[in-house]
Order: structure tokens, then sequence, then C-alpha cells
């Protein structure tokens, strides 16, 4: 199944790959605002068609909570017995929290994505983790970029494999973007694709007049994969993106009202990019802070207040635009916490946690078992969901495309099990 | 070509090449220390070379001072303290600077105060090797919230930079401000933080893979009881499990003094700390086989944790200075930014340029997180690569920016520069490892004949691709 839309035959011809910093075809940057007002026109017919458009107009926006974010003071058993013990000062009682059933409740901070809530736009992935779970934060953070274990390690992730796989699609603008100043995911990584990190928009204004000669050595000729081939092709993949979003920067900013935080201001600029026709088809954003060793009461409600507005804000934008059936927000953390709490008020690396989605009309709010207090693996919470077929559900279900590469591995069967979409 | 380690036992120097594989290096080859010879003989572009890996490039009297000298002076000049009465004079006034950031107590001036340093230091090998030890013990000010801690702490990775590993480890064990950035300081008997204790084994001396779950456990209660007291280190035997511990299997330990002993003691660390090193000084990619690493760490075992010797036979070494090296890493934004200012004879606002190194993904004392910068490909992005030509133009642009104290055009005269051709001659050879193509050449001097044309030269090389290459 291939769906296109007859505007990827312009003058363009097919010449501009997936990769945005593959090679740059000529007159490209003369195309740019021509192409784009065809794009918005096409966006806004498939807006008014909603999401008949089919799986090529849906939109991924991957949120990483960084640190490791505590699943159990996240999605609360406020019932349970076992909870209450092992966190007699952090626990959260069932008077606070956000009542999701007669078991379990959302922290307090997360009121502003109550509406998702009372949408159905809103589901929570219990227990999700991987075999023999990994406690330092850029192991496991490995693991879930690049769905490999430690032992067969990788150098591509999940998403830089994906774009990879999508040879037959025609489009000018990068498959992902990453948000942030911080450095490209691993999962966004893959030998030969070129994802964008914009730390901003303003930022990716070229400041000097002389910027044609930014690239001024055709790659070709440096191609063996060496690190001069590698800045050679990223500074031409950053000119394309600089001038590509001066178009954006010229369109009237329509993103709407976002917190000021900082991943209030990634997911604005996700926004406005979704919303000026710009067709990249997954966003990659984070949030950093979660390692709350110490301290956590106040540090944790924070960061998830943090998440909460934004989410909450960007799904409303999405919605008063009649996007909100095609943009599908996944969030996830390296790994939960240890049950127990510390002497320090915070609490330490653990294993299993909850995964989240949230957007279009999602068929149910809880999927996999409640968190089993009373069966834990060296005081952590054992993992029931692989992380991996939750992708994997996203990718074929959500985005209508092939798992396999991505995962590099078949989680179909379990991904489909899950029943994350209608 | 015939692969290195077919050689005979006399190591005739081969022809080594920039593109060769490392897995064909000879480890036993790549450490001798390097001499010159007919077909490699000492000259300006390998004093460059050592001088961007040793430090932050030079400015042009110092290379004129070092260019006739034989090879071994320069390397004394980077790694003894030769010039005595110089360092005096600089210490003073950094002290002063220092100071009256400690005073006002503004992180961002305490950035520019290390840039400062960064340079103008008589010994740039210690600023960069103190830049080392804050990627490594990377610790950030967001959680600190103390500049003086701040400060505190990097005069303790200045001290030791290339001094006393385990020296350096007890010392940023009880440093207030790791204690704090990785909650020592709130690690109680009741319940262990085992925050400090898996990156002390993780990120600091061994690597994941070298210990267990058990082992963090253990190590973490060995530090119950270290806090802060008056900005200062304390223990606090309340706080302190005194039980006995076991640490890789070995029992009977019990202060946190002892435990990092331990630690250090572990077989993985000579190694762990011999490929953090390699990959700092010498190449990005690719990863280096653990034969080739053998001698760095067995020098390390040898040398009693001594810092100095490593790197000296690193900076010393074949694959350093035949030229296979060349173009093996991309410079960070501080590398970038600090020699484009020495080789122009820059000065400018310091705070305005520690700013923009943050802009571009390296603010100094807000490493990213614990395991500090990731370097090589991980600093290149979109964004990085359009800030960084942004970094250097707002550099050239600033109304306070100065060369040698005066403009652009006057400096360049005083350079005995009076060509177009002539500063392309100078800017490549300061400024590029690897020379530009002829095409890339005469397109530079062709599209800079407006205006400034001098300005526009470097306006034009700040967006070449190779500036990103050291």
């Amino acid at each position: 199944m291939m769906y296109r839309r007859s505007f990827t035959k312009t003058a363009l011809g097919s010449s501009m790959g997936v990769a945005i910093g593959s090679a740059v075809p000529a007159g490209w940057l003369q195309t740019v605002s021509a192409n784009l007002a065809q794009q918005e026109s096409a966006l806004q017919t498939s807006a008014e068609q909603g999401s008949a458009g089919g799986d090529q107009d849906r939109v991924l926006v991957v949120i990483q909570l960084s640190g490791g974010n505590d699943g159990l003071n996240t999605v609360v058993p406020y019932r349970d017995e076992r909870y209450r013990k092992a966190r007699p000062e952090l626990g959260i009682s069932e008077s606070e929290v956000i009542k999701l059933d007669d078991a379990m409740g959302l922290h307090p901070a997360m009121r502003p994505v109550e509406h998702l809530l009372e949408s159905q736009r809103w589901s929570i992935v219990q227990g999700v983790g991987y075999p023999s779970p990994n406690r330092s934060h850029f192991e496991s953070m490995d693991i879930w970029h690049t769905c490999h274990s430690k032992k067969d390690r990788s150098n591509s992730g999940w998403l830089g494999r994906w774009i990879a796989d999508q040879k037959s699609v025609d489009l000018n603008d990068s498959l992902a973007v990453h948000l942030g100043a911080e450095t490209l995911p691993l999962a966004c990584q893959e030998r030969g694709v070129q994802v964008p990190s914009l730390a901003s928009l303003e930022q990716m204004r070229l400041r000097s007049k002389v910027a044609a000669t930014m690239s001024s050595e055709s790659s070709s000729q440096n191609a063996n994969g060496g690190l001069l081939d590698f800045v050679s092709t990223s500074t031409q993949a950053a000119v394309q993106v600089s001038q590509r979003l001066e178009n954006v920067l010229a369109s009237p900013d329509s993103s709407g009202d976002f917190p000021g935080s900082g991943l209030g201001e990634k997911l604005r600029v996700v926004s406005r990019l979704i919303l000026a026709g710009v067709r990249t088809r997954v966003y990659y954003v984070s949030l950093d802070g979660f390692d709350t060793h110490a301290n956590q009461p106040q540090a944790h409600a924070g960061l998830l207040r943090q998440w909460a507005e934004a989410l909450g804000a960007f799904t409303k934008r999405m919605q008063s635009a009649g996007q909100q059936d095609r943009v599908l927000v996944v969030t996830f953390s390296e790994f939960g916490r240890r049950v127990a709490e510390n002497a320090s008020h915070g609490t330490d690396h653990g294993a299993a946690a909850p995964m989240f989605l949230a957007g279009p009309k999602l068929p149910k709010l809880l999927h996999g078992a409640p968190p089993d207090l009373s069966s834990l693996d060296d005081g952590d919470l054992k993992f029931e969901i692989d992380f991996r077929s939750v992708y994997a559900s996203v990718l074929e279900s959500w985005l209508g495309t092939s798992s396999l590469k991505s995962l590099d591995g078949d989680y179909r069967a379990a991904g489909n099990a899950l029943g994350l979409f209608s | 070509m015939q692969p290195l380690t077919m050689q005979p036992i006399n190591h005739q120097p081969p022809a080594i090449t920039s593109s060769m594989d490392l897995a064909q290096v000879d480890p036993q080859w790549a450490w001798e220390p390097w001499q010159a010879s007919e077909q490699e003989p000492w000259n300006e572009s390998r004093l460059r070379l050592l001088l961007r890996r040793g430090g932050f490039g030079g400015e042009p009297k110092s290379i004129a001072a070092l260019k006739d000298l034989p090879y071994t002076a320069a390397i004394e000049a980077l790694i003894g303290s030769d010039a005595k009465r110089e360092q005096e004079r600089f210490e003073e006034d950094s002290a002063q600077l220092l100071a009256a950031v400690r005073a006002g107590g503004n992180i961002q001036r305490l950035a520019a105060w290390w840039v400062h340093r960064m340079i103008h230091s008589p010994s740039p090998l210690i600023e960069k090797m103190t830049l080392f030890w804050h990627g490594h013990f990377a610790t950030g000010a967001d959680k600190v919230i103390d500049t003086e801690l701040m400060a505190q702490q990097n005069q303790v990775l200045r001290k030791h930079a290339i001094g006393d590993y385990r020296q350096l480890v007890h010392e940023v064990a009880k440093d207030p401000a790791m204690l704090l950035y990785l909650d020592s300081a709130s690690n109680r008997k009741a319940h262990p933080n085992e925050n400090f204790a898996r990156e002390l084994m993780e990120l600091f001396c061994l690597g994941e893979g070298n210990y267990s779950e058990k082992d963090v456990q253990e190590l973490a209660r060995c530090f119950t009881g270290w806090e802060i007291r008056r900005k200062s280190f304390r223990f606090n035997s309340y706080q302190h499990d005194s039980g006995a511990k076991t640490l890789f299997g070995i029992e009977g330990i019990e202060s946190g003094e002892a435990a990092i002993d331990q630690v250090l003691a572990h077989r993985a660390m000579p190694m762990f700390m011999a490929k953090k090193l390699f990959r700092f000084f010498l190449c990005d990619e690719p990863e280096p086989s653990q034969e080739l690493l053998a001698p760095l760490a067995q020098k390390w075992v040898e040398s009693d944790h001594q810092v100095e010797p490593v790197v000296r036979m690193i900076l010393s070494s074949r694959l350093m200075l035949s030229g296979w090296s060349i173009g093996k890493k991309i410079r960070s934004p501080v590398e970038l930014a600090i020699e484009w200012v020495r080789a122009l004879d820059i000065s400018t606002n310091l705070d305005r340029l520690s700013k923009g190194l943050g802009a571009v993904g390296q603010s100094l004392f807000h490493p990213p997180n614990v395991k500090g910068w990731d370097a090589g490909r991980a600093w290149i992005n979109s964004s990085t690569l359009i800030g960084r030509a942004n970094l250097l133009v707002d550099l050239l642009q600033d109304a306070n920016t100065r060369f040698a104290g005066g403009e652009l055009n006057a400096w360049v005269k005083s350079q005995q520069i009076t060509t177009a051709e002539s500063l392309a001659t100078m800017l490549e050879d300061s400024l590029l490892a690897i020379s530009l193509s002829d095409s890339e050449r005469s397109q530079w001097l062709e599209q800079s004949t407006q205006g400034n044309r001098f300005k526009e030269m470097l306006l034009w090389l700040s967006q070449n691709p190779k500036l990103h290459l050291t």
C-alpha cells in the first residue's frame, strides 16, 4: 500500500531522497516556496477529509522522559498496601490522585491532561520494559533507542532504521526531526540518514550573507563514510533545513498558546511545523531531570506538570486545527525507579514502568496488568510488556509502515495483541 | 597495502597514510616515540597538530617561536612548565579575575573566566586536561546552584590535571559540587542513595559491565554519611553504615576511602582510562582494539595512576605525529572557538563567547548529563552547524572584537600579508587540518571580492565543513 499525493510529482522530480543529507538536487532552493504553497493546499485538503487521508498522513511525536521517570508515582496503585509501605514519605494518597479506576490513579500534577482522559484520547501501557533490565541510564536508554540488548549492541536506532526503510516516499522534508539542543538521540541515527536537530527555529537562521558557500564541495568526492564525508553531508543538510525553515518562519505563527517551559517551547515548534504543512512524520523531543535520587516530591511534581501542561497545550492546538486524529504522542522513559524509597526522599534506578499514548481516539485507557508489588525482582517491578511490541504497534497500525527492519525483529503479533488502536 | 603487523621486528617507519585502517596498525609501532626523519620531517604542520591536540592551537607568535626549535623542545613547551615567569604573571591576573567572579557568583562569568584561561594560559595542556576532567567527572551547575562550589571543583580538576588520578578520584568523591550533583550529600544509612556509587564505577573508573548491581548497593553503603557542611566535605558517622561490605567479592571493606581504593585497583580501570584518553587526543573513530590500547594501559599501571606519562606517550607517539591522526577528530565547540580566537589574535567579549559555546552544545559548567559530552559526530547536527558558523560570524562582527588590539586589516598587514592569496595560505595553515581542494580555494578567492575582502574571506571560511575537523 503506497499512498501518494499528486504534489510529490513536481519540479522536484524524484531526486530528493528521504535522507535530507543526500545529494542536493539542482534548483532545490528555488522550488521550496512554490512547493510549500502546494503542500499547504494539500494539507488543507487532507484536513478537510479528516483522517481519511490515510496512514501516510499520520504523525508521531515521541516524548522521552530522561533520567528514569518514577512510574509508580505517575500511575499510582493508590489502594495497594505494599505501595504505602514502600513509599512512607513519597507515596501519593487516594485523596490526591486523579482516579483512573478503583485501583489506579494519576499523579495530581497531571491535571492538564484531564481533557484527554475525558475524550478518550489517552492510554497508559503498564509494566513496560525488556528482559534482564539494565539500570545504567545510558545502557538502558541505548536499549530503548536501538532495540538491541547490550550484548548485540547497535549504532543505529529504531527510527533511523525506519527512515532508511521508507525508500519509496517522495518528500522534500526530512521524515524525522529532533527538537532540542542536546545530541541527536541514538534512536534517530543510522548511517546515511540525516535527521536534523533543531535547537530552535531562530537558531537555524544563518547570520551571514555568504550562505551559499557553506557546502562548497560535493560530498560525493569524500563519500567514504569518514568524518569529512560526514561533516560535508551534514553541512548540506543544515543549509537545506535552514532554507526550509526560513519559509516556515515567514508564514504567520499559528502555534497558539503554549507554556513557556522547555518542553512547551519544543512542542510549540512541532505544532508550528505541522500546521505550516511540513511533511515530517516523526518528531522527537525530550524532557530531562527525572533522575530523582533525592528530594523527589517537588522535583517530580514539577516535571510531570511541565510534561502534562505542554502535552495538554499541544493536543488542544491540534484539536482546534482539526488535526487531532492524525497526531499521536507517545511518551516513554528508560526505566522506572526502585519500589522502595531511599533515605534522601528519593528513589534509585528501577526497571519496568508505564508508557503513555495521547492524541487520537484510543480504544482503552489502561493496557496491561497493574504493577504487582508482591513479586519483585531485586526490589524492582517486573516487566509484562516488551517496549518493542509497543513500537511495533505504533509503526504498523499508526504509521502504516513495516516494523521489521526498524525493530530488527518481528514484534507484530505481540503488538497487535495489545490492541492499542481501534 | 601490506598490513603493518607483517613488518619485520626492526620497525622501519612505514609509509603510513591517514586512510589506513586502525585495525591494521601495529600497537608496538603506534606507541613508540615519533622521530623526525627524511620522510617525516619536523615541520610547522606537525607543530600545529601537536598544539591543536595538546592545547588550543597556536597564536602566530608562539608558532613563530616554536617552529624552528627541535621537536623535543616543542613537546617540553607543551607538557613541561618551562615558562615559569610567564606562568606566574598569568596566574596572578587569572586569580584576580577569579576573585571578582567569585564575589559576583554568576556562573556565566565563571565560564568566561575559564575561556580566558584557555585563550591565554602559558600551559594550554593543563586547561585542555581540565576540560577533559570536566567532561569525565561531569557536574552540572543547574543542580549544584553554587558558583563558588563549581569554581572549587574546577580548581581541583586543574590541580591534578596531569597528576595522580588516584588522588583526583579521592578528592572528587569529597568535592562538594560532586556530592550535591550525584546526591552523595543526602546518602544516609537507612536507605542508601546509589547515584554516586553507580557512576563512580560506570562512568569514572570501570565502565558498565565490570560490576554487579550488588556492588552498586554495597558501594553506596560505603559512602553513607558523606555530607557537606559550610561548603566543605564532612563525615557524619551517625549517618554512616559502618557494617562490613563486600565489593567485587572482596569482603571486609568499611569506609568510602577504602572502597575507592578497591575501585581504583580493579583490573578494568587502566584500560577504561586508556580508551577515554585515546579518544580524547587521537581519534573519534573507530573504536581502538584492546591490543592497541594495551601499551597505554600498561603505562598507566607502570606509572601508578599518573596521568602525565600516558598523555605524553599519546601526544609524542608515531600514531599521533606520523600524520595518521590528522583530520580524525571533530573539533569541539570550545576547540573551534578558542583556536579561531588564538589564530587571529582576537580579543573580544568573553561573556558573549562563552554563552555562544552553549548554543552549539558545549556550555561550560553545564555538561548535558553525568556522562559529559559525547564528542565526535555527536557535536554535529543541523543546529550546531548553523550555530557554529553564526558563532564565528558573531565573533568577527562583535563591536568589542579586536585583532591584536586593532582592526582586522591592520592585523593582516602586521602579519606581512598583503594579498588575498597569502592570507588564504595563512588561514589554511593555521585553521584547517585538511587543506582545501583547488576548486574550493579558487571559489574562496573568487567569492570574497566584495567590500572588506579579508573579512569576507573569514566569513567564507567560517562556513566551510573542513573547519570542523582537527
